[in-house]
């Protein structure tokens, strides 16, 4: 089906997310909350565009907004533009000394004309995390609490039982503040200390046991544990290697 | 008493709704039970005791009536039972003193109906409720109860009963008033299964009782209501969310459905139809935001308890992703009677953008605080002045503040709006799920905005940027103004933030959230700018803006303020005029608060 995204006619699949036709039609939407591996939640709203049906506008979050019928959309209105700033206003407020933040805001050109009561904080509760734990990882991290004292953390923010040390969640974050520190053969995150298994090949430290374990319990087949991923993929080449005699 | 009560018996109905309850009511009804089981004579056995749910005016309870002579009393105390017995139950004498009492003309009422609190009402989904023990199955059916479900089932089509919820007018009561009907007949019409029906108890409105009355004082209406729905929409199975604050529901609800399984109305071939539905109570944790129904469904799978975005409707993806009917307690107590009195009669009551009536706690500084059913349309002078009685102390009205924390306040000028979906709206604020708080001349708005604005910065699910960075920055600015720091540009970033919120904010808690900041600003414009230019609480409620003095004039010098006054900063001679000591004064407000002769008033800005 057709839908005009800035007055461009754009092909889209039913069901489909106008963020994601956007983004395939070289339009850009800015977005801090989106990542095309996890599943959307619409809550850093920066993506928000015009949608027109019927006569009629309003404002929707284009990351989660399913195509269903011919529509126009309308993504850099003054309207659109006067919504990100003020959005951009209040993040800045929250988290005045992020970096990822403020380069955003300058690329998109939402750098506010003030700042608000500034906050101390890094965590911008995009959510990328615990959807990446929840995807990726074995759910040990969540949102915890409401309203403005709305955190990430584990249960009751004590060393998660489940937490599998896969570090997706510092890998995902936008803002960095997660961070798996990584010392003398161990990871640390989330308050718990992983052991690092030592690939046999390249005797590099590359990943806890609970990892591998989880792993293979979920996928049901052994994996190739023994060996760091940047070996795998050259023991592979070497075995197609061989096989095809190059 | 699970019998059926005949006709000549008297009945002692109880109300123990939790504001009587909280008044002593149980020890009134177990006295009424303990004295007719002493009297020997053959007259203690014609006579039943029974406690009832909310009759609404919990302010004057413990509220007893007698019927069948229809004759009511209101704070009867465990002495009065005596009494109350010998004239009213084995005999058809009044006692007066316990009568309603008009607060203007002293007048007394024999029945509760003649007085002006009930006069205009007009009960629906409160029909039950005050009449009935909810704990007695029997009670519900001898007052017509599950003779809808029956001419749901045998008599009429799913598509039939659809066609009657529509063509009712029935509006969602919850809040959002989405068409009852259309929401069944999507959910009907969509592919999945199973299907669910559930229903939303998670009242959470700061002074909102009206979905735990229904619940604790007529639970089998709801039961009745979803097992009709399930029929026309083809569910098997249900969910009650009911806050866990809400004891006193949780047991009459789950009393409820255990006894509607034993009488076949719920469970496994309900009324020898084939039709199977169960319903299964979930407990709610207290978060405020789960009564909003997106946030409700991730609750009940056990999730966090936020909402998702509503692109695609419940009625298609809800409760684990299969189609789902979710309505409020109040729409599902409606449900029996339209099937029951068909639609041209429930569309026959009401205004034009609202059909039938209308559930409101009318709560805050009006006269008569309680639980009103009105018929939409009713004007919020009637509600607010006539059936609540006007203003304690018969102060000056300044707003009434409808739908919730969320929703605006209305000022005077508009007390003539009659009450639906649209007329709300088009002042700035909703209907809501129905609460309804009146203030006085004594009420600051900033302030009032302020502690709803804390309110939903505490309650929100803090999920999306707009509306917890958005309230936690306006409650900042707000904080500011009511200390006496606020700058004239306030107002608009207030108004920006407010603006930014209803657009972007992902589910209707953040979209409403602003009301309470923007309408007060719409309408008390000049008490912001007082407090910002003259540093001044009119009010005289911010305790940094504000200074009371006695006007020399009017004081007779009766001496109640300083007899009141916690600080003893008033000092003067009996019959001679007080005044007020500022370096004591902790700016309470009791003063000014107890004082007939209105001779204490707030001093300005300039003054102090």
């Amino acid at each position: 089906m057709r839908i005009i995204i800035d007055g461009r006619n754009c092909e889209a699949e039913p069901g489909e997310y106008i963020l994601a036709v956007a983004k395939r039609n070289g339009i850009d939407i800015p977005t801090l909350c989106s990542s095309d591996a996890l599943p959307g939640i619409g809550s850093c709203r920066i993506c928000v565009v015009e949608l027109i049906e019927r006569n009629k506008t309003r404002v929707v979050a284009s990351c989660i907004y399913p195509i269903t019928h011919e529509a126009e959309v309308i993504t850099n209105s003054q309207r659109i533009i006067g919504i990100r700033k003020t959005i951009m206003k209040l993040l800045l407020s929250r988290a005045p000394e992020n970096e990822h933040l403020s380069n955003f805001a300058k690329r998109y050109g939402l750098w506010p004309s003030e700042l608000l009561n500034a906050q101390e904080e890094e965590c911008i509760l995009c959510g990328l995390c615990t959807r990446a734990c929840e995807e990726l990882g074995a759910n040990a991290i969540s949102t915890v609490g409401r309203g403005t004292d709305k955190k990430v953390s584990t249960p009751y923010d004590e060393p998660s039982a489940v937490c599998i040390g896969c570090g997706s969640c510092a890998a995902v974050c936008p803002t960095k503040v997660i961070k798996a520190e990584e010392v003398n053969g161990t990871r640390k995150i989330w308050g718990k200390t992983f052991e690092l298994l030592r690939c046999k090949r390249c005797g590099k430290h590359y990943a806890p046991r609970e990892y591998i374990d989880f792993m293979e319990k979920k996928l049901g087949e052994k994996s190739e544990a023994d060996y760091c991923s940047s070996c795998r993929k050259v023991m592979q080449a070497e075995k197609f290697r061989d096989i095809y005699r190059i | 008493m699970s019998d059926l009560i005949s006709a000549e018996k008297k009945k002692i109905l109880v109300c123990c709704g939790t504001g009587c309850v909280a008044n002593g009511s149980i020890k009134v009804y177990e006295e009424f039970i303990r004295h007719l089981s002493g009297l020997s004579d053959a007259a203690a056995v014609e006579a039943v005791v029974k406690s009832t749910g909310c009759n609404g005016l919990c302010e004057r309870g413990p509220i007893v009536k007698i019927q069948p002579d229809d004759i009511s009393y209101f704070k009867v105390r465990i002495e009065d039972v005596p009494e109350i017995i010998e004239k009213s139950v084995l005999d058809t004498k009044v006692v007066d003193r316990l009568l309603y009492h008009d607060n203007t003309t002293g007048k007394s009422f024999r029945s509760h109906k003649d007085t002006d609190f009930y006069k205009g009402q007009y009960k629906i989904a409160l029909r039950n409720i005050g009449e009935i023990d909810p704990g007695n199955i029997d009670d519900y059916i001898v007052r017509g109860g599950y003779s809808a479900l029956k001419k749901a089932l045998f008599q009429l089509s799913p598509e039939e009963i659809i066609g009657i919820i529509k063509k009712s007018g029935l509006r969602g009561r919850g809040g959002a008033g989405f068409p009852t009907g259309m929401k069944w007949e999507e959910c009907k019409n969509s592919e999945g299964s199973p299907k669910y029906v559930i229903c939303n108890g998670d009242e959470g409105d700061p002074g909102a009782f009206m979905d735990r009355s229904i619940m604790e004082g007529d639970p089998n209406s709801i039961i009745e209501g979803m097992t009709v729905c399930a029929h026309a929409v083809g569910a098997e199975e249900g969910y009650i969310y009911i806050r866990d604050e809400y004891g006193l529901a949780l047991k009459n609800m789950s009393a409820a459905i255990r006894e509607a399984e034993k009488h076949g109305f719920l469970g496994e071939d309900i009324l020898g139809s084939g039709m199977i539905f169960r319903i299964n109570i979930v407990r709610g944790g207290g978060a405020f935001v789960c009564g909003e129904s997106t946030a409700l469904m991730a609750s009940i799978e056990g999730k966090v308890g936020e909402p998702r975005a509503k692109y695609i409707h419940s009625t298609k993806k809800g409760l684990w992703g299969k189609p789902t009917v979710l309505n409020n307690v109040e729409t599902w107590a409606n449900i029996p009677e339209i099937i029951n009195k068909g639609w041209e009669w429930f569309n026959s009551i009401g205004a034009e953008h609202g059909k039938g009536t209308k559930v409101f706690s009318l709560v805050g500084k009006v006269k008569n605080t309680g639980l009103v059913e009105v018929p939409l349309g009713t004007t919020l002078r009637e509600l607010i002045m006539n059936i609540g009685g006007g203003i304690i102390g018969d102060r000056k009205f300044k707003a009434v503040q409808t739908g919730g924390p969320s929703g605006g306040c209305i000022p005077e000028k508009h007390l003539d709006l009659e009450v639906d979906f649209h007329s709300l709206e088009s002042v700035g604020s909703m209907m809501g799920s129905g609460g309804m708080i009146v203030m006085d001349d004594r009420t600051c708005m900033v302030e009032v905005a302020k502690y709803y604005i804390k309110f939903l910065s505490e309650e929100s699910c803090g999920k999306c940027i707009p509306c917890r960075e958005g309230l936690r920055q306006m409650l900042n600015v707000l904080q500011g103004i009511t200390r006496g720091e606020g700058k004239e540009s306030d107002i608009n970033l207030l108004l920006e933030l407010g603006e930014m919120m209803k657009e972007a904010s992902l589910c209707a808690l953040g979209k409403t959230a602003p009301n309470p900041v923007i309408t007060t600003i719409r309408y008390f414009m000049d008490e912001y700018l007082e407090h910002i230019l003259n540093k001044n609480c009119p009010a005289g409620v911010c305790k940094p803006l504000t200074m009371f003095e006695i006007d020399e004039d009017l004081c007779r010098g009766c001496g109640i303020c300083k007899k009141s006054c916690p600080a003893d900063a008033i000092r003067g001679q009996l019959k001679a005029p007080h005044s007020i000591d500022v370096s004591r004064c902790i700016r309470c407000g009791s003063c000014i608060d107890i004082c007939s002769f209105k001779a204490i008033h707030t001093a300005r800005g300039a003054e102090k």
